[in-house]
């Protein structure tokens, strides 16, 4: 490998929900943010009968940071596919970021694209809205200064915050280039992950609208009914910006080797997840009570993944990362071997010693992902 | 029953920061809350079905997202503008989507607010609430130059600070005056044609701002501090100021402003407050005695101002018991017209003068 780091697209970030629910102003450093982080509520000693400490809604799912934008540009991830994140579910024990909701689900959505937009107007990051806005990015990451901005392609996690099919132009004039109908439970539009079923009718009259854009659907949190109607349904482009694959990690999840053949037929990229729970398998992603309190395994356990998709696959055309690694969980349950989003680069090397060669790392690393949208923008 | 307008409500914080669905009644919400929530917010007494009922049908709903990184209460303190930004959008975003689905319409001038009082003289069940877009602290707006922008949207009454201390000024619980930020913005603000929000200033920055800024003035939820003592009142030179500039003071709900034997540092669901609705309507009275003059008051809950019923005048339940000032402000000598002036007329009457 030269000295030279190879630019990084990150197909899965949740930048704004950071920010906003987890309150994290991710213009600072990682060890800044670690440093200042709210400690856990403590009892009032004055009142020591006091049922509760008043302490605001406390954010499930938060962890210890490990990806802020200083981060990223160390570790050259100079784009980003991040998202809009809010769903209709209600909030329960172990996860409370559900809204009740689509007005509420509307309103977050909307919070998190402008939280994007302020970041625009400090120049810290650039939307990324065609080919052209594309490409300069790249140029401008090939030899960037400590200032460059990092380019953002907005995805949105869940289609809740789209209100109906009437909204979608206004959606991708803001700059929205993936949606997942989906997310975690049944939503407004069908079913996801933990749950078994299809789409609802109205989600076709939403995908119609949807077609005449030049979005692309985002096939990672659809169950696995939904997936298939999807795919039948939807002739547009297609990926799974942040799935494994079942064959190697049980659960619904994840993706089976015939979703995995059906999605690259149609051209589609999948994003590796560095998470403990997409890659121990005693871990299964249906059961959380199977889940430990740290991670085990190494970054070595992501490229199992990769081997497996250009195994079956037969190339390297079709799998990026897409880390999720603020996705609701911190260091705890990141790669043993990794500690901020710089140490992606690590996670190159780490390829190139299980005999990638260049072209192909290259590939992984930004090619793949770059082709993708390129050919779904060139409609 | 009388329209009633009230001058400052959280709507959007409390759907979106406390996730409550605002379309139930007040006593589902309650049974909808986890397990903390009430500890932090308090039981719920606002929402739309509880607003319509007390036929509250002209509301300014807050954009409310501030600085404050050591806000251990609500953990809804940011630490960067950029955040609060983007919160205040959302905030935006949901009355937008409520005006979308027909329960609001946005009142931008004289003529949406002539239609909505017309509309509500004889309300049906689903005529829309009219909502005067106000925000609570500046901090979503990113520079003076998003001014005209922010008023496109329908913003039309600002309040520079909140707690601590924000962008543009310093603010309830701090000491100190206006940041140098201030005058740009305050600037824009007069520019645009907004109301500045005199609530939540510091003493030394209420009186700064008044030197500088010529613009309309109010008190979106403020009391006296010759009843209740604290910064967090107006003294009666304030309340002079305010009032000589055409400004309208609302009267807040929150016992904290109300009862000078509450104890902040003590869980309001661990005391009883002493306040009643008399004690609110000894507010107005004070004001109006002051003045010579009830034209200046009206009234600005802050009932879903993070606190609840256990922190709100012990005779009232939900907001639907407003009504219940008519009464005691009948019993006090208070002339329908003067009633019907501090339920809703003295903000329209301002609203008016600013927007013509």
């Amino acid at each position: 490998m030269s000295d030279k780091p190879i630019l990084i697209i990150d197909g899965h970030l949740d930048m704004a929900y950071n920010a906003t629910f987890h309150r994290r102003d991710l213009t600072q450093s990682v060890q800044a943010l670690r440093e200042r982080e709210d400690p856990p509520p403590v009892r009032d000693p004055a009142h020591p009968d006091s049922l509760r400490e008043r302490r605001g809604v406390e954010p499930l799912g938060k962890g210890v940071v490990t990806v802020t934008l200083p981060a990223m540009r160390q570790g050259h991830v100079g784009i980003m596919v991040s998202t809009i994140m809010s769903r209709v579910q209600m909030p329960i024990a172990t996860l409370n970021d559900g809204v009740r909701t689509q007005v509420a689900s509307h309103a977050i959505g909307q919070s998190h694209l402008y939280y994007y937009k302020a970041l625009e107007r400090r120049e810290e990051i650039i939307f990324i809205r065609n080919a052209d806005d594309l490409d300069a990015c790249v140029t401008a990451w090939d030899n960037p200064d400590p200032d460059t901005p990092i380019g953002l392609i907005l995805a949105m996690e869940s289609a809740d915050p789209i209100l109906g099919p009437d909204q979608v132009q206004d959606w991708w004039d803001a700059g929205l280039r993936s949606v997942g109908l989906t997310h975690f439970g049944a939503n407004t539009w069908g079913h996801g992950t933990g749950t078994r079923g299809g789409l609802y009718d109205c989600a076709y009259p939403l995908l119609d609208a949807l077609s005449a854009t030049n979005i692309a659907i985002d096939l990672t949190h659809a169950a696995d009914l939904a997936f298939w109607q999807i795919l039948d349904y939807w002739d547009g482009p297609v990926h799974a910006s942040h799935c494994m694959c079942r064959a190697l990690t049980p659960g619904q999840r994840h993706l089976s080797d015939e979703m995995i053949l059906a999605l690259t037929e149609r051209g589609g990229v999948i994003g590796m997840v560095f998470c403990e729970s997409f890659v121990n398998p005693e871990w299964n992603f249906d059961d959380p009570t199977s889940f430990q309190p740290t991670a085990r395994r190494t970054m070595g356990a992501v490229a199992e993944h990769i081997d497996h998709i250009c195994q079956l696959t037969g190339n390297c055309d079709h799998v990026a990362i897409g880390s999720d690694l603020d996705g609701g969980f911190g260091r705890e349950w990141a790669p043993v071997d990794y500690d901020t989003i710089a140490d992606l680069q690590k996670f190159l090397d780490i390829l190139a010693r299980r005999g990638y060669n260049r072209a192909d790392i290259e590939k992984i690393a930004h090619g793949n992902l770059l082709r993708f949208f390129r050919t779904a923008w060139s409609k | 029953m009388h329209l009633i307008f009230d001058s400052h409500l959280d709507l959007a914080f409390s759907a979106l920061q406390i996730n409550r669905d605002l379309t139930q009644p007040a006593a589902t919400v309650r049974t909808h809350d986890p397990v903390g929530i009430m500890e932090s917010f308090g039981s719920c007494t606002v929402t739309f079905p509880d607003l319509r009922r007390g036929k509250i049908g002209l509301v300014c709903g807050t954009v409310m997202s501030r600085l404050d990184p050591n806000d251990r209460w609500t953990r809804t303190g940011m630490y960067d503008q950029s955040q609060c930004h983007a919160v205040g959008r959302g905030h935006l975003a949901y009355y937008q989507a409520l005006e979308r689905e027909g329960l609001l319409r946005f009142i931008r001038n004289t003529a949406d607010l002539d239609a909505t009082i017309a509309a509500w003289q004889e309300p049906a069940a689903d005529t829309p609430f009219g909502l005067i877009l106000a925000m609570e602290s500046a901090d979503p707006i990113l520079g003076p130059d998003q001014v005209p922008e922010w008023y496109e949207l329908g913003l039309r009454m600002v309040s520079i600070s909140h707690y601590g201390t924000s962008t543009y000024s310093n603010g309830t619980g701090t000491e100190g005056g206006l940041l140098p930020s201030a005058k740009p913005l305050l600037d824009a603000l007069k520019e645009a044609g907004i109301i500045v929000d005199m609530t939540h200033l510091t003493d030394q920055a209420h009186w700064e701002l008044l030197e500088i800024y010529d613009g309309p003035v109010c008190a979106s939820h403020h009391n006296c501090r010759a009843l209740t003592p604290g910064q967090r009142q107006l003294t009666d030179e304030m309340i002079h100021s305010i009032a000589e500039r055409g400004g309208v003071i609302g009267a807040a709900f929150d016992v904290w402003m109300l009862d000078p034997d509450w104890q902040r540092k003590v869980p309001p669901y661990e005391q009883q407050t002493k306040a009643t609705l008399e004690t609110v309507a000894d507010h107005i009275d004070y004001i109006s005695q002051l003045l010579g003059t009830s034209r200046h008051c009206g009234i600005g809950t802050d009932l879903d101002g993070g606190f609840g019923t256990e922190q709100a005048p012990r005779d009232l339940n939900t907001i639907t018991d407003l009504q219940k000032l008519d009464n005691i402000f009948q019993k006090r000598g208070y002339s329908e017209e003067d009633i019907a002036g501090i339920f809703s007329g003295n903000w329209i009457r301002l609203l008016k003068e600013v927007w013509n």
